[in-house]
Order: C-alpha cells, then structure tokens, then sequence
C-alpha cells in the first residue's frame, strides 16, 4: 500500500538557515505519527511544508501517492490545528465547525448532519452558540478537532495540540485525542517537544534535531534501542560516562573512565583506545550494600534524595568525582535511602549504551533539550 | 485547474490595479511638485531669487517664515514632549473613572476642524467674550502678545500646541501599552522608584515611540493651515505663505517653498523610520553617567516619585482643560450669547439670527458647504477606502509592503497646503489640465491623504488580529485563497475599516489648508469659517464653528463606539 504522506530528499530554508535538511519520511494511512524534538528543530516548519503554507526548496512532497508542491492547502485534505487553535473569533462553536463544510458548498442538510454529528463526537453539542473566548482551553480545543474534522479532512496536523492547556488537562486530553483518531480513521502528524506524551500517544515516533531526522520508530523502539546520545537523552534521559576503550574480550568491552575507575560491556563493536560516551539510564541503576555478581559495582555517597512521585531519585557522587542520579521505584516495605550514605552502585553491562564520542563534545550532545 | 488560474490572474490584476491607483492619486502628486521646480526652474529663479523689481525678496522671505515655522513647531513639540509623556503613560497605564472621556478630549483636536478650533481658541483669549471676563478685563491677550524668549505670537503657540499634542500623546501612549508590564513591575519589585523605573525601563523601551510622534507633531505643526489662518495675525508661516502665494498666482514661488517643506519632510521622517524599524525590541545604548552620580539621581528620582506623583497626574489634565475644554466650552457659550444682538452695542446686526437669516443670509452659505463638505467626505472616502483595503493586504504580505508603508507616510506629514498645491499643479490647468479647481479637485486632493488615514487604520487591526493564523486555518480546511479572505480575513479587520473609514471622513470634513488651494469657486465648511473671519462677520463664524465642532463631537461617539468592540 502506497503511504498516505510521503516526504523525499525535503530541503527547507530560511535566508542562510536550514530549517530542515533531506528530510525522508513516509506517513501510513491511519497512523499516527509523532514529531519529536526541542524547540527550534524544524518541527513545525515540516508540518507546514504538508499542510502547504510553505513550499520546499528542494525535494517532493507526495499526498496519496500526488505530487503536492505547488497544491494549495484547501486542496490537500490536511487540517492544520494551531496550538492556540485558531478558532476564528468572529464566529460560534456552529460556524466554525461547518466552516469548511460551507466554503466546500456541500448541501444544506450534509453541512447540517456533518456539522451536529461532529460536534456529538467532541460532546459540544450543547454549547453550538457559544463563541471561542466564553470556552475554557480543552474545550476550544475540542472545536478546533472537530472543525478539522467536519472540513474532511483525511491528515490532522496537530502543531504542539496540548501545549496551551495545563498539565493535568493534557493528560486527559491525549488518550481522547487518539482514540477519536483512531475511531475516525484519520491520519494524524503531531508535533510535540513532550518526550511522555509522544511515547503516550503515537504508533511511531520521528526524532527531530537540527533539521534532520536523528531517528524514526515505534516508541518502544525509540526508548529501548535509542540510536544517539541525543536520542537517548531527548527520550528519558540517561547517565553518561565519558572514557576510552581499554579492552575488548569475548564477553564484552572494558572501559576506563576518568580517575582511573572501569565498568564493563557487553557492546564489542568499538575498538581499543577509541575515546566513548557510555550511557546507563536512571532507572537501570540500583543501590545496595553489596556487591551484585556480573554488575559493574561502583562506591559512592548520596548527596542527594528527591521525591518523585512514585519512586525516588538520588544524587551520587562517584569516587571520581562523576555525578549520577538512580531512580528506584518506592515498594512498601523499603525505606528509602539517607543523604551522606555510602552506597554501592550496581548496573548490568548489558543495560550500558556505548556510543562514539560526539566531535563537538558531550555537553553540546545533550545541552538545550 | 481552471478555476485556479483564474485565481492567479485575479490577484495580479488586483495587485497591480491598487498599485497604479496608489501610485497615480497618493504619490504621483508630492512628486509632481518637486519635479515642477526642476522643470520650470527658470520661472522659479526668476519669481524668487531674480525678480528684476524686487531682486531676491522673496528668497529672503521665504528664509525668513521657514525660519519662524520651525521656530514655532520646535516649540510646540517641545512642550508637548514634556507634558505629553506623562499624559501617555497615565492614558496606557493608568485605569481610572473618566479615562475614556479624557482619551476622547485628547483626540479631539483630531477630530475637529482646525479653523473652527483656531476661531474658538482665538475668541477664548482675545475677545470680550472668552477668558476675559473671568477676569475682568476685556481681552487677555492681544492677539500679537508674544512668548517672551522664543518671541512667538502666545495664542499661535498654544493653537499649535493644541493641535499637535494629540498626536504625540496617541503614538506614545501605544508605544507603551505595547510594552509589557512586566518591565516595570520587575524593575519596581527590584527596586527602583517609579521615576527612576520611567528612565531607566519604559523611557527607553518607548523612545521609537517618542520619536515617531513628535515627527508626526512636527509635520502637523509645520503644515497646519486652518486654524493658524485664523489666529495668526501678522505673523506668517510657510503653509499660510503657500496658500497666499497660490491665491496670488505666484505659483512657482508657492511651488519651490511647497517643495521645500516636502523635502523637510523627507528628511525629517527618513531617518526616524529607518531607526525606529531597526529598534523595533531595544533602543539606544545608555548614555555612560559615573556611578556617584548615577546614585545621586536615583536617589532624587526616589524623593521626586513621592512628591510628585499627583503633579504627574494633574498638570497634564489641566493642560487638555485649558487647551482644549475652555475654547469648545466659550464658543458654545459665546453663541448664545450673540444668539440675538450683539450683547455689547444691543444692535440686532451683530447677532447670529441676523447674519444667519438676514439679508447676507449665511444660512444659505452654510447649508451648501455642508452640502459640498458631505460630498466632498463622501467620495473621496469612499474611492480612498477601495484603494486602502487592497493596499493594507499588500503592504502586509509582500515583501516590498514597507516601501509602500513608508510612502505612504509622506503625505501624512507634508504640509496640507503643498499637498493642495501639488494636485493643483499636477491635474489642474497647469499640468496634466485633467481638472479644474472645484468640487472634483477638492476630491482628488483629500483622497491624497484620506488613503494613509485608512491604511493605517486596517494595518492596526490586522497586525493585532494573528490574520496569518486564521487565514492558514481557514485554507487548510479548505477555503481557496478568496474565499479566505472573504470569510476570514475581512470580518476579522472590519473594525478597522470602519474606523479608517470615519477617521478618513472626518479629517475630510475639517480640512482647511490644501482645500483653500484647490477649492476654486466650491466651498467647504471650514474654509467657510476662514471667509467669515476674514469678512469680520464674527457671529456667523461662531455659529459655524460649533456647528462644526458638535459636527466632530458626534464623529468622536461614532469612533468610540466602533472602537470598543
């Protein structure tokens, strides 16, 4: 099956910045899609560049297998949902809901059925007459769904859709937004910086850094099998050692890090005396007062205890110096760590990510996310 | 496919059209004008600098009333800054019971024809019938009583003041409500006392602002006619020059002075549109003051802050009662008082009923300027409008938009009567002989500035309305570009062009300067009020004049209510 929207070789620039860079990407029908990435890395000009209120500089843009350039947008079937909304002031929940059904002149009872049976589906059909300041954030975001909706549209473009309501709200809101989504059997592309509600919502996930895609997968793919320390730092965050390939067996690589401490491995695909990055995220380390057999155990002291909801994270300062932070989840018997302990520090050497050094160094890697 | 071509071609031929028509009726005139001195130079060098009986008089002449204008505007805009300001801080900032109406007393001056303003003004501090009787006395001022110092005529100075301190007060005071709060406040919660906040946060932050409206106060100054016609006396300024030389026939003199307050005007706002677009975030680097001092200060501006802050809040609305409230209040009381007789000699001559219906019957004159005025309004309003809404979008979307913006702002600020003479020059007999003066000419002429009025009425809407967002809304749900514009675009924007609408139609009713140019043998109210001064004929000018100015009060409700939604 052909997909629903298909971007190859897409080049995109403002003056002397490149805003997005051969960008690669193939949308299914009825899937959805997330775009993630920090502030400033080109997602909502690709989301422009589909929607067609801007035209690339270099490469296609396909939309059901048609080549869409030079479409206008009214004629692209792609709603494009602003993250204040945009519902047009001037007008009540009604007129904006069957604003595109109107300026598309459909018959007078198909505008009607359309218009009042979407409204049902966003459950705003008592508030019809009411305009977009008398409604509070969720619902004005409900209305702008179902205006995209009533227009027929096939492609939802969600620019940031819960970036306006307060946190809790958007909890609620997401797993509504997907299931009337999927319900409607619409394809949505969904632009967020929130790493938790894109592993929330999406079937597939498209990391966006600089204008490139650093990688595209199922939220599990991502999480699990992240493929750079942007990555893995954008998505959950991780501790990170910095160091240089000292051995390398049949049972993995020796790393030696800073103040002459060594964890092991179990990557084997980088070779002696190449300078690495190895990450260990927060919740696969674990603190006790022994050793663990087959573990990299490493000495440290708490510095710090924080309280997160349903686990703890602690602060550690290495032997070396290194600071790492473990979360462990809070069962009911454990009491929780003191700050100044001496603890041991036990990971698995197959929970360790090993990646080449950055050219730019570590703290460009992960800085300003 | 096919309908969409269509839709190319359209907005070619809609583009182009509005550009033609804007370049033809709003720009092609002011650069008639200077291209008139160029081309009959020998007529100009022989009228001014080589007149074979009075050699280079007129030269001289015109040194000498260009030298007295900016005398003159330089010192309004000077007063202006220092009470208008505050005015402009407390008017953003400041809610208080009576707000609204102090902001319309303040446009007033706007809003009202300039000569039936002047007339009012003039009685107020001349006649026995104004400020004089408060005290005694029969008149308070000559009308030659000048400023010592500056040695400007007082009642000129305080007309100008009047007439431009609208202007400074509404820029500024948009500049601030523009800026965040939140500067303050932090810079108050930091510490600083609200003087020392004014300098060191807002002042800067406002100086674009500040800049643009004293221009605007300047231009207005330097090119005012109507009110200063009536109030002027003996002195002369260059726009009065302009129109008493065209009514002269010396018209290349007229011409070369016109030019040479359109060029002023160029330089003047060139520069200040270049800083003012480059400084649109910050403003100036701070000026190096040593730390001492620097402590000194902050400390006086904390002193200063407690005392003063009533003085703050109540010169500048003595200032706007004694400018603007008295004159409006004595010439409606000054009409009742002439309504019969003159109250002075008892003879019925002098009262207004007499020279409305007697045997001059100014009744008639009036009826048919307003007729005339309505017209004139109308029209040129309407034709302005349809060039103004397709121009605010281009101005808006293209990228050439600020070029137009900044032309655009010329005839904003060009002395009313060198714009009356260049249309003059340039369709009347003398140039393109398209038409005569009259009725048609008037027209042309206030179209001229009736389009920049209007523009920036809609660009005030529009800049203010995130119009890019809704319009990529609407065609993302479908809506070709048209109908986007049409379902979108326009209701969202309609305020504003109302209100350009209104703005543009009042400012056609009360224009005196370049009507008095370009009039022929039709006339306009205001310029009607100008002839009665002249003819002495003083009841009928005070009826007139608060006619008019009831006329503008209305305007002013009318504006209100537009603007509140």
């Amino acid at each position: 099956m052909l997909p629903l929207v298909e971007l190859v070789n897409v080049t995109k620039r403002f003056g002397k910045i490149t805003a997005l860079n051969r960008i690669n990407l193939s949308v299914e029908d009825g899937e959805y899609l997330c775009i993630l990435g920090p502030t400033g890395a080109g997602k909502t000009t690709l989301l422009r560049l589909i929607a067609g209120l801007l035209e690339p500089d270099e490469g296609e843009i396909y939309i059901e297998g048609r080549k869409v350039n030079k479409v206008p947008p009214e004629e692209r079937n792609a709603a494009y949902m602003f993250q204040n909304y945009a519902l047009f002031p001037h007008m009540n929940v009604w007129r904006n809901v069957s604003f595109g059904p109107i300026i598309k002149e459909w018959n007078q009872k198909r505008i009607n059925d359309v218009t009042s049976e979407v409204l049902e589906m966003v459950r705003l059909g008592e508030r019809k007459n009411a305009y977009p300041h008398e409604l509070s954030g969720g619902m004005q975001q409900r209305v702008a769904l179902a205006r995209g909706i009533a227009s027929g549209a096939r492609i939802l473009l969600l620019d940031e859709p819960f970036g306006a309501l307060d946190a809790r709200l958007r909890v609620n809101l997401r797993t509504h937004l997907k299931s009337l989504v999927k319900d409607q059997r619409l394809t949505a592309i969904h632009v967020t910086h929130d790493q938790e509600e894109a592993l929330m919502v999406s079937d597939r996930i498209a990391i966006l850094r600089e204008g490139r895609i650093e990688q595209i997968g199922s939220p599990q793919e991502i999480y699990t099998n992240p493929k750079s320390i942007f990555t893995i730092s954008f998505v959950g965050g991780a501790n990170f050692f910095e160091g240089v390939v000292s051995r390398v067996n049949e049972f993995g690589s020796e790393i030696e890090l800073r103040g002459g401490l060594r964890i092991h491995v179990s990557d084997r695909s980088r070779n002696v005396g190449e300078r690495v990055v190895v990450a260990v995220r927060r919740e696969h380390i674990s603190l006790g007062k022994s050793r663990r057999r087959g573990f990299n155990n490493l000495l440290g002291e708490i510095e710090d205890v924080m309280f997160v909801g349903g686990s703890m994270e602690y602060m550690i300062k290495l032997e070396n110096d290194m600071t790492l932070f473990s979360r462990i989840l809070l069962k009911g018997s454990s009491t929780p760590l003191r700050r100044g302990e001496i603890v041991i520090i036990s990971f698995h050497p197959r929970e360790c990510r090993i990646f080449e050094y950055p050219r730019r160094g570590l703290l460009k890697e992960i800085e300003a996310i | 496919m096919a309908w969409k071509n269509i839709g190319i071609n359209l907005s070619g031929i809609v583009i182009s059209c509005t550009l033609i028509a804007f370049l033809i009726f709003v720009v092609l005139p002011s650069f008639y004008l200077i291209s008139y001195i160029f081309l009959r130079w020998d007529e100009v060098w022989y009228e001014v600098f080589a007149n074979p009986i009075t050699g280079d008089e007129n030269w001289r002449q015109i040194i000498r009333i260009l030298l007295f204008s900016f005398k003159l505007s330089l010192s309004a805009v000077a007063f202006d800054l220092v009470f208008g300001v505050p005015l402009a801080y407390v008017l953003a900032r400041k809610k208080f019971p009576g707000k609204n109406l102090l902001e319309d007393l303040v446009t007033l001056p706007l809003v009202i024809p300039t000569s039936g303003f002047g007339f009012a003004t003039l009685i107020t501090w001349t006649s026995s019938s104004g400020l004089g009787r408060l005290f005694g006395s029969t008149r308070l001022l000559s009308m030659n009583t000048a400023i010592p110092l500056i040695n400007v005529p007082f009642i000129l100075f305080i007309v100008h003041v009047a007439l431009t301190f609208p202007y400074l007060v509404r820029t500024v005071e948009t500049k601030i409500q523009s800026i965040e709060e939140t500067y303050e406040i932090a810079s108050r919660t930091l510490g600083a006392s609200s003087l020392t906040t004014f300098r060191k946060v807002l002042l800067p932050l406002s100086i674009p602002g500040i800049f643009s409206g004293s221009v605007l106060a300047f231009a207005r100054s330097l090119g005012e006619t109507g009110a200063t016609i009536i109030v002027s006396g003996v002195s002369t300024t260059a726009s009065i020059a302009i129109v008493r030389w065209a009514s002269e026939f010396k018209l290349s003199t007229a011409a070369f002075m016109g030019s040479l307050l359109v060029l002023i005007a160029w330089i003047m706002i060139l520069p200040v549109e270049i800083y003012v677009s480059k400084n649109r975030r910050s403003s100036w680097r701070h000026l190096h003051i040593p730390t001492n001092l620097s402590m000194k200060i902050i400390k006086f501006e904390r002193f200063l802050s407690r005392k003063l802050s009533i003085v703050k809040d109540t010169v500048p609305l003595i200032i706007v009662v004694i400018l603007i409230i008295i004159p409006v209040v004595v010439v409606i009381s000054s009409v009742t008082l002439y309504w019969s007789a003159d109250p002075y000699t008892g003879r019925v001559e002098g009262g207004v009923v007499y020279q409305l219906f007697g045997p001059s019957r100014y009744l008639d004159l009036i009826l048919r300027a307003t007729l005339t005025s309505v017209i004139v309004a109308s029209i040129s309003t309407y034709i302005a409008t349809c060039i103004s809404i397709p121009l605010s979008f281009i101005i808006e979307r293209r990228r050439y938009g600020h070029i137009l913006r900044t032309m655009l702002k010329v005839p904003l600020i060009i002395p009313t009567s060198s714009l009356g003479l260049s249309v003059l020059l340039l369709w009347g007999s003398s140039g393109l002989c398209l038409v005569n003066s009259g009725i048609w000419m008037i027209i042309l002429t206030h179209i001229v500035f009736s389009v920049p009025v209007i523009v920036e009425s809609i660009i005030a809407a529009y800049e203010g309305s995130g119009m890019q967002m809704y319009e990529e809304t609407a065609r993302t749900l479908g809506a070709n570009a048209y109908s986007a514009i049409e379902a979108v675009s326009l209701p969202l924007i309609k305020g504003g062009i109302f209100t350009g609408f209104i703005l543009s139609f009042t400012h056609s009713l009360g224009e005196t300067g370049a009507t008095l140019i370009v009039m022929g043998r039709d006339t306009t109210i205001p310029v009607l009020v100008v002839n009665m001064v002249e003819a002495l004929a003083i009841p009928a000018a005070l009826f007139t004049s608060t006619y008019l100015i009831v006329l503008s009060l209305v305007m002013l409700v009318i504006i209100r209510i537009l603007t509140q939604r």
